[in-house]
């Protein structure tokens, strides 16, 4: 547990998701590119989420992992191609701050008596 | 509630010789199994696919991964081998069924994996979406996650789609491992489901594609059903013949409200609201991506949730009306475009629908029609193990009523729509999970607990398991003289990207052609067979695309490949004589000169006059 009350998969969740997407976007060799695109695109957003439906259960948790990153990277992209605003950067960006901000929500859960 | 991990599998303590001999197996069963496809000749010269050129290597590798798994799943008194064991031999049985194709070429099988690439290019390529180029522009969500992972990952398209069947049935086997722990808690069972559900998918719709990603979903979506959203009913009846029979003879107005007090007194499976309440929003999520990815699939997943929640099983009562409501949003709109020129329903029919997926495939070659009924005869044998299974657990007060609905309802898509003639894949594929569950009623011996094969049903079950592995390396590679690509071909292809400028149209001889993975909207594609369907003769089919070659604004390219000519003629539709005709009448023609010619494919430019 950390000082504010907010536990510590949770930072590392929210560092890890602001991490990852800088050093996604700067650019990484190739087989280091695809791991750090995959976490931050699929793998940590899907975890984050995943950990705001209050699941217990591991097996489930770590299926809606893949199932909400995937889905949720696929809504992002399908929505930003109907707006015509869609760039890998952008979904990149995108999927680190729906990361954060779903480990902000999970930080208030956690500060919830 | 079921949870989906069983406590009761082992996965700490010492390791057992067995566990040991077990594991190794696999290892030794994956070795040869690699080795084997990897020295099979490009391209597949047999009507029989590949089945007929993989060496017995191969085949000594299956058969002795089915005795690891099943002296695995026989285990000892306490139970199967440990997890790890047990997880170990289903992922050398997903690389040795799913990765065989991967180890005998280095391209991916078919040309529909090709074409979605070009997809998700063509989409990240183009600002917006315009639903009036094609259908697929009208479901565009899997595109959109695929141009996304590729620009972002940096990794090979090419690479991506020759392991995509490996990967989606990774995606599936997690699914149906935590589906299954909310419909039974016998592990034998469970880890039998996931080998069997392996064993029966000779359907090949695992390769990069919407329909693979939705299935996935589906599952998803039904784990959740059966599980976090899962209801309770308040009388545990109506399994027994007489509660049925009695319901049956007596469908009175008082029958039909007691029918809704059951069905309103039924109570959460979760007790925790605020769990229900984030599951119910994740499902909801993935109706919606399922709706914006697949054609198909959001109306199976509508059926399975309506049917569900009509037997009571599943708590959110609104959830088919919500699922509806989001699936008719998406045609009216998104899909609009698509819908006007090709309604709902309008080739709906038993009998059009019996033509298009049983009747008009079996013609072809004698190897090709085996292929096929081979198909047909592991789909059956499959649902009447399936059957029995389901029998057996009726006369035990055992059946469980979330499968049979989810087995069944399927076949509800059936005489919906043709579906180019694949909706029979497609039905056989939503049921083979509920399938393979029922079936392991049957392949598990009924007393006992846990339900420990003898060693006689463990021989016989280790013969089953191989004999329906054969079936179905049969039945998913039997396409492998037309749908395995040599590099040549691959060369051509290459040829006729450079060769045909934009605007213009690239005419192939027939599907499969491993094309348009590049510049999808920059050309037109055609193929004769899909131009002179009812007579490829060279004096009815040649003039035809001859003059819609010659004039094809900005020109037009004909690409003849051993692999396009090989569909034909296994398919029934030509002869190699009758091709050979049709190709030297085309070279003969003014405006008509080869550009292109290797061993496997020659390119033919058309200038237009």
């Amino acid at each position: 547990m950390s000082g504010g009350g907010v536990t510590r998969p949770t930072l590392a969740l929210g560092l890890a998701a602001l991490a990852l997407s800088v050093a996604t976007l700067i650019g990484l060799p190739t087989p280091l590119q695809a791991v750090a695109a995959t976490a931050v695109l699929v793998l940590l957003p899907g975890q984050a989420m995943a950990r705001l439906t209050q699941v217990t259960d591991l097996a489930l948790s770590a299926l809606l992992v893949l199932a909400l990153g995937l889905a949720t990277l696929t809504a992002v992209s399908t929505v930003m191609f109907y707006l015509v605003v869609w760039s890998w950067q952008a979904c990149v960006i995108t999927m680190g701050a729906i990361t954060i901000l779903a480990c902000i929500a999970r930080a208030r859960q956690e500060a919830t008596p | 509630m079921t949870g989906a991990l069983d406590p009761a599998t082992r996965t700490g303590g010492r390791w057992k010789a067995r566990e040991v001999w077990c594991a190794l197996a696999g290892a030794v069963a994956l070795a040869l199994a690699v080795w084997a496809a990897s020295t099979v000749a490009v391209p597949v010269n047999s009507d029989l696919g590949l089945v007929a050129v993989l060496p017995y290597p191969f085949w000594a590798g299956v058969l002795l991964l089915n005795v690891a798994f099943v002296v695995a799943l026989r285990g000892d008194a306490a139970g199967p081998a440990r997890r790890a064991v047990m997880m170990w031999l289903v992922v050398v049985l997903v690389l040795v069924l799913f990765g065989t194709a991967a180890f005998v070429a280095d391209v991916p099988r078919g040309e529909v994996a090709f074409r979605h690439l070009g997809i998700a290019d063509a989409l990240s390529g183009t600002p917006g979406i315009d639903p009036d180029t094609d259908a697929y522009f009208n479901w565009p969500g899997f595109f959109a996650l695929l141009a996304t992972v590729l620009a972002a990952t940096g990794l090979d398209p090419v690479a991506v789609a020759l392991w995509a069947p490996v990967l989606n049935m990774g995606l599936w086997l997690v699914a149906l491992g935590v589906l299954t722990g909310y419909l039974t808690r016998d592990p034998r069972r469970r880890w039998l489901v996931l080998w069997v559900f392996c064993l029966g998918n000779w359907q090949d719709q695992d390769y990069l594609s919407p329909q693979a990603f939705s299935f996935f979903l589906y599952l998803v979506v039904v784990a959740l059903l059966l599980g976090p959203l899962a209801a309770r009913t308040p009388v545990l009846r109506g399994h027994r013949r007489v509660d049925l029979a009695g319901w049956w003879r007596g469908r009175s107005p008082g029958d039909r409200a007691d029918l809704m007090a059951w069905w309103r007194g039924r109570s959460p499976a979760e007790p925790r609201p605020g769990y229900r309440v984030g599951a119910l929003v994740v499902a909801l999520l993935l109706v919606a991506v399922i709706c914006a990815s697949h054609q198909l699939t959001p109306f199976m997943v509508l059926i399975a949730i309506t049917a569900l929640t009509l037997s009571g099983r599943v708590w959110p009562s609104r959830l088919p009306l919500i699922t509806a409501v989001v699936l008719t949003l998406w045609l009216v709109y998104p899909a609009s475009a698509y819908l006007i020129g090709n309604p709902p329903l309008a080739e709906a029919g038993l009998q059009g629908a019996t033509e298009a997926n049983v009747i008009d495939r079996l013609s072809g070659t004698a190897g090709h029609v085996l292929v096929v009924q081979i198909r047909i005869v592991l789909t059956l044998v499959l649902w009447a193990l399936a059957a029995a299974g389901a029998v057996r657990d009726w006369r035990r007060g055992r059946l469980d009523i979330r499968v049979v609905l989810l087995a069944l309802t399927p076949l509800l898509l059936f005489p919906a729509q043709l579906y180019g003639g694949e909706m029979l894949i497609r039905v056989s594929l939503f049921a083979l999970p509920f399938i393979a569950l029922q079936a392991c009623s049957v392949l598990l011996p009924t007393k006992g607990s846990p339900r420990r094969p003898s060693v006689r049903a463990a021989g016989a079950l280790a013969l089953t398991c191989f004999l329906l592995a054969v079936l179905t390396v049969t039945g998913r590679f039997g396409n492998a003289q037309f749908d395995v690509f040599t590099d040549d071909e691959i060369a051509a292809v290459a040829a006729v990207q450079r060769l045909a400028p934009p605007g213009s149209t690239i005419i192939s001889a027939a599907h499969p052609t491993p094309w348009r993975s590049e510049a999808y909207l920059e050309h037109r594609a055609r193929t004769i067979d899909d131009m002179c369907r009812s007579d490829l003769t060279t004096a009815t089919c040649g003039p035809l695309v001859y003059d819609y070659a010659r004039h094809s604004p900005g020109g037009a390219v004909v690409l003849l490949t051993r692999s396009s000519e090989a569909s034909l003629v296994l398919q029934g539709a030509s002869s190699a004589q009758g091709f050979d005709e049709l190709e030297a009448w085309l070279g003969a023609q003014d405006g008509v000169e080869l550009a292109f010619s290797n061993a496997d494919a020659r390119v033919y430019r058309v200038v237009t006059p």
